[in-house]
């Protein structure tokens, strides 16, 4: 059957290769995000017409919605790769999550930043204690907790595989954050908030954050492949493949 | 010489952590102290008006016991890193689990009863119902040893690093929400005079689940963390 | 145009959120070019100082 799957899986372990893989990807994955973020925003700003509710402060959704799924994707795919790396010790794995925290956490941090002035407009408060909001918020900190416990190691690959371990804890500790934020929330309040009023948006509003999302994910493989390659350089820096590469720069520069 | 059993390895370690809490009784006080100068400033802070204050009493006491607890756990391994004996119990025959478990119950009763103790009275001075110190207690006996088996695992994936404090804050926030969240909810129920029973239950499931996970993941985590 | 701007009085916050969007991607994405830069030059300056250091005595 189709034995080349496992056996390209197994090369691209390799960090040349992957490194080259990487090298090949990230324009093209670049060039297509931004494409993607071009058409989806006049698509989103221009074309679709104001909410009959929200007006003209809607159109935050376009970049709100796309880096909250974002920020949870960026976490799945981390403890995917954090428990692939703890199992099979592949070096790449390790990399591969530790690098996606940082773009996690930026995609988090803009969540959260976009619904507040979303917010504002929309129900008179920058910030309320609703099950999303908060566990966005512990989202934040766990993302900086791996970040901050990878840097705390002297040994990297060490603090890569306590970071891991991290990753994996928190996977587990999202919902049961999400539940009882809930719990606590309809116990001190009738309603709660909800984040994305109408459930059913028309399709002029829907193809551009689908767009959007696309581009999001997109820009994601691109700064993932571009931060591993630069991780690479600097682990591995003793050896054959990356010297070549640096002297490789240096002539055409 | 043939190892000796687990059971007795791990009172052998229980009775060595009680002893050496014993020996240098100052830190065993810290936190306590630590928690009653939070709690003072808080009247100070707020105004002595007595609704407000006992409006808020019950949480006040929660945090506050939390983070002197936060005091005790950055230290729990580490004069076990500084003089080697924690390789050894990682290299030793018995069950890393269990001796890790054996020690994080004396962690507990060095840190967390005596906060427990002086807990009614730090309530108390925020003018606290009475009618519903028990549940505070009950709250506390099974949040307390919750946040000890979550910090363990954290103190231990942090054992190899060089600098935690901060760091283990910063880690733990995410991983006690949840336990603040039932805890302070049973205790404002009864306050209310509103069932209390299913935060409290939550709390015991939580409890019962930690107790069997969390060793495991401590000595999973110790094991990552010092592979050297 | 003007009126597009406006963005039906919600200007700031329109604007505001995409400014952010982008400032943060930026930054993101321009962080981890100059990473391996810099650990290239890094490299290279290594390469050479141990280059240095073989090449005055040729026997050794």
């Amino acid at each position: 059957m189709a034995n080349w799957v496992p056996l390209w899986l197994h090369k691209l372990g390799s960090p040349p290769i992957f490194y080259r893989f990487a090298g090949i990807v990230r324009p093209w994955a670049l060039t297509l995000a931004i494409l993607a973020a071009a058409v989806a925003l006049y698509g989103g700003l221009v074309l679709a017409p104001a909410d009959y509710q929200q007006g003209d402060a809607y159109r935050i959704i376009f970049i709100h919605v796309p880096s909250a799924w974002m920020s949870l994707f960026i976490y799945g795919a981390m403890a995917v790769a954090a428990f692939v790396g703890l199992v099979w010790r592949i070096k790449i794995a390790e990399i591969v999550a530790m690098e996606s925290a940082p773009i996690g956490a930026a995609f988090t941090f803009i969540t959260l930043v976009t619904g507040s002035l979303w917010g504002k407009p929309m129900w008179g408060t920058w910030w309320t204690w609703d099950a999303r909001l908060t566990s966005e918020l512990v989202l934040l900190f766990l993302y900086i907790g791996v970040i901050g416990l990878y840097h705390s190691f002297e040994d990297r690959r060490q603090g890569a595989r306590a970071a891991s371990f991290l990753v994996l804890i928190g996977i587990v500790n999202v919902p049961i954050v999400h539940f009882s934020v809930n719990w606590w929330y309809t116990l001190h309040q009738g309603s709660t908030v909800r984040l994305v009023g109408p459930s059913r948006i028309d399709a002029s509003m829907l193809w551009p954050l689908l767009t959007m999302m696309a581009a999001t994910k997109l820009y994601y493989v691109a700064s993932l492949f571009a931060r591993v390659r630069a991780e690479l350089i600097a682990s591995e820096g003793g050896k054959e493949w990356v010297r070549a590469i640096a002297l490789g720069e240096d002539a055409r520069s | 010489m043939t190892p000796g059993s687990t059971c007795a390895a791990c009172v052998a370690l229980f009775r060595r952590d009680l002893l050496l809490a014993w020996r240098r009784r100052g830190d065993i006080a810290m936190p306590v102290l630590y928690a009653v100068i939070v709690t003072t400033l808080f009247p100070f802070a707020l105004g002595p008006d007595a609704a407000l204050l006992s409006r808020i009493a019950g949480g006040v006491v929660l945090v506050t016991v939390l983070l002197a607890m936060l005091l005790s756990l950055d230290s729990l391994f580490r004069s076990d890193v500084e003089d080697g004996s924690l390789e050894q119990w990682m290299l030793a025959p018995q069950s890393l689990p269990l001796l890790l478990g054996a020690k994080l119950l004396a962690h507990w009763i060095t840190s967390a009863v005596p906060l427990i103790v002086i807990a009614p009275v730090l309530a108390s001075m925020l003018r606290f119902p009475t009618a519903a110190m028990p549940v505070l207690v009950a709250a506390l006996l099974l949040a307390t040893p919750l946040l000890s088996l979550l910090g363990g695992v954290l103190v231990a994936l942090t054992a190899g690093s060089r600098r935690s404090g901060m760091l283990l804050a910063l880690m733990l926030l995410p991983l006690c929400v949840p336990v603040v969240i039932f805890a302070a909810g049973a205790v404002a129920a009864a306050q209310d005079g509103l069932p209390f029973a299913a935060p409290i239950a939550w709390l015991g499931a939580a409890l019962a689940l930690a107790l069997v996970l969390g060793p495991l993941a401590c000595a999973a985590a110790l094991r990552i963390a010092m592979d050297a | 145009m003007s009126h597009f701007f406006a963005m039906g009085g919600y200007a700031f916050y329109v604007w505001t959120s995409f400014a952010v969007f982008f400032v943060v991607l930026l930054i993101d994405a321009l962080a981890p070019i100059a990473r391996r830069r810099r650990h290239l030059r890094q490299l290279r300056s290594r390469m050479a100082r141990s280059e240095a250091r073989r090449r005055p005595g040729t026997t050794a």
